[in-house]
């Protein structure tokens, strides 16, 4: 696969509604990466919660995605903005820490339910790779 | 009489955060910090004790809520909701469904029966298990201190051939040799996965489930290792092999075999028989539409115990399959008709999710049952079959610890063995022997429909 992201960890955070064949749509990924890129699906994306962002760099990840409903189309009616912010607020910390801010990125889906998850996330490991090995792999993973 | 059978049950904790039928959906912003928050009220300490499993990003808050609801209804700025968790029904298939599975989590974990505490809820009839409705006019009597108490009430089951009559010499000694038959306190054997991650603690797992309960775990000859020599007393080996392969000391202390069916299987059978007098050996077949011919023809041949395998869903192989139900029906009558039911153990797998189905699948003529998918969903298998694809398993089955697993293996055991308890004692019987092939103690909704609506419309 021709990603600029290859060779990294990738955690995908992703809110369930916008792929209901997620289960399903994600293997093909799993299957050619393997422990390198992990989908943790969220029954909202406003369930994310710093700890989880943190956990996720501290277990390895070089990169962690959280991936929202578009604009106006959540189920809980703010969960994607309540994403935001946190996603904001974690970057504010792993900055403190000394970690770059772009290793948590918050990718809102396009507008136009249900996507197909497999395709958004190859569509993110080939953009342009903003980020190396995280510093804190090989020291705890 | 013998002791009671009963199996040793004790907790088992999940290694994984539980995937739940809802999850709690809070929003910490514009909270009004209030002295008295309904988190800190909440009664089972939900909000107190959460902690995130890092392995799978699942939060223990949904595996300990309990749905009470008073932290959504107290909020006054109404910040937390409960949402249905879109997880809980991708799990397993149409067939294997989140339900069926939470439930035998359930039951694995706690060794106890579930209970909903709210009546039964589901529809009125269903496919395949559900269009069967067992008699339960007996369901007033017995107490539960009855059943699992004083009432003595035997799940035990024989592998083997039955002698028909007795023969005696002109000097009355017996002149026919009994053949052998193998006692197991329980109508179930463990069987072979249909898929599974690799690695040996799974099947460790279920040969030390299959040594606690006293029944037997099927193991293929070419997964045999001597690692597994302890268990032998507990092994049915299916041959997959050549039987010259097998060292002789294994051969002749194994009670059962599993043989793959062929024309030739009663003469591979004979020849087993040379080498090991008390072996009985079991005939391993697809179940399809030409079994009753097939194990009718075998049982006069002298088979000895015949193992009909549906797929993982309890279907037959066939363009158009019927279920595992209907087609041991058939066979159980065609062996009626023929005079030789007695003489032949059936066993019956493929599809055998829950409890009930092994108390209704006994009752459409089956002797015993095998299980499969169960003892993987007993060490948390979410029935995702990502193994099957070669994708690593999510809750790290490969790596499974086998004295965790046989636990949770035996607590499955014995909550699927209660529960035949409690259906035997709602009939009034007392063994479960006794229950093959009662057909007339239970209603099957495809025979009513036709009884009744059949006539329907017909003139004259
Ligand atoms: S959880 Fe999935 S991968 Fe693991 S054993 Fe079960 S079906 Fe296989």
């Amino acid at each position: 696969m021709d990603q600029k992201n290859a060779g990294l960890n990738i955690s995908i955070f992703f809110c369930q509604q916008i792929d209901p064949n997620q289960d399903v749509n994600r293997r093909a990924l799993e299957r050619e990466l393997g422990n390198r890129i992990r989908f943790f699906p969220l029954p909202c994306s406003g369930r994310i919660d710093s700890l989880h962002l943190m956990r996720a760099l501290e277990s390895g990840a070089d990169k962690v995605y959280v991936i929202t409903c578009p604009e106006g189309a959540c189920h809980y009616r703010e969960g994607n903005m309540r994403a935001r912010k946190r996603v904001a607020y974690t970057q504010g910390l792993i900055e403190e820490i000394g970690l770059e801010g772009e290793r948590l990125e918050l990718i809102m889906a396009p507008a136009g339910l249900p996507v197909n998850i497999d395709e958004l996330a190859r569509d993110l490991l080939s953009s342009e790779a903003t980020t190396g090995p995280s510093p804190v792999r090989g020291k705890t993973a | 009489m013998p002791a009671k059978y009963h199996i040793h049950t004790a907790q088992a904790a999940n290694r994984f955060q539980l995937i739940t039928r809802s999850g709690v959906i809070a929003w910490e912003e514009g909270c009004l910090k209030c002295p008295s928050c309904v988190k800190k009220a909440c009664v089972y300490k939900v909000y107190e004790k959460r902690g995130i499993d890092s392995r799978q990003m699942l939060e223990s808050l949904d595996s300990v809520c309990k749905d009470c609801f008073r932290c959504v209804q107290g909020c006054p700025k109404q910040l937390i909701q409960k949402g249905f968790n879109p997880s809980y029904k991708a799990l397993g298939d149409h067939y294997w469904t989140p339900e069926i599975i939470s439930g035998l989590w359930y039951q694995a974990e706690a060794g106890r029966i579930p209970v909903s505490g709210g009546g039964y809820g589901g529809a009125f009839s269903g496919p395949g298990f559900d269009a069967m409705w067992t008699d339960m006019s007996e369901i007033v009597r017995p107490t539960r201190d009855g059943i699992h108490g004083r009432e003595y009430i035997s799940t035990t089951t024989d592998i083997g051939r039955k002698l028909m009559a007795l023969e005696f010499d002109e000097t009355g000694a017996l002149s026919v040799t009994p053949p052998p038959v193998v006692e197991i306190p329980l109508p179930l054997l463990l069987d072979m996965l249909p898929w599974s991650p690799p690695g040996m603690g799974i099947k460790l797992a279920i040969l030390e489930g299959a040594k606690s309960l006293g029944t037997f775990a099927i193991i293929r000859q070419s997964d045999f290792t001597p690692a597994m020599k302890e268990y032998l007393s507990n092994i049915a080996l299916y041959i997959d092999g050549q039987v010259s392969d097998i060292e002789p000391s294994v051969l002749s202390a194994l009670r059962l075999i599993e043989l793959p069916y062929s024309k030739e299987v009663i003469a591979a059978q004979n020849t087993l028989k040379i080498t090991n007098s008390g072996l009985v050996t079991i005939i391993r077949m697809d179940l399809s539409p030409d079994s009753a011919e097939e194990v009718v023809r075998l049982t006069k041949e002298g088979a000895e115990a015949i193992h009909l395998v549906a797929d993982e869903y309890g279907l037959e192989k066939s363009d158009r399959p019927l279920f595992i139900k209907e087609r041991t029906r058939d066979i159980h009558l065609r062996l009626v008709e023929a005079g030789v039911r007695d003489q032949i153990t059936l066993i019956s797998g493929g599809g055998i999710a829950m409890a009930e189905h092994v108390a209704k699948q006994i009752i459409c003529g089956s002797d015993l049952l095998s299980v499969d998918i169960p003892l993987l969903i007993a060490m948390e298998c979410r029935v995702c079959r990502r193994c099957k694809e070669g994708i690593a398993c999510p809750v790290e089955l490969e790596g499974v610890d086998p004295v965790w697993g046989a636990s949770r293996i035996r607590n499955l055991m014995a909550g699927w063995h209660n529960q035949l308890l409690e259906i035997l004692g709602a009939m009034g019987i007392r063994e479960v022997k006794r229950l093959r092939g009662e057909m007339g103690r239970a209603m099957f909704f495809e025979d009513l429909e036709k009884d009744i609506f059949a006539t329907l419309g017909r003139r004259g």
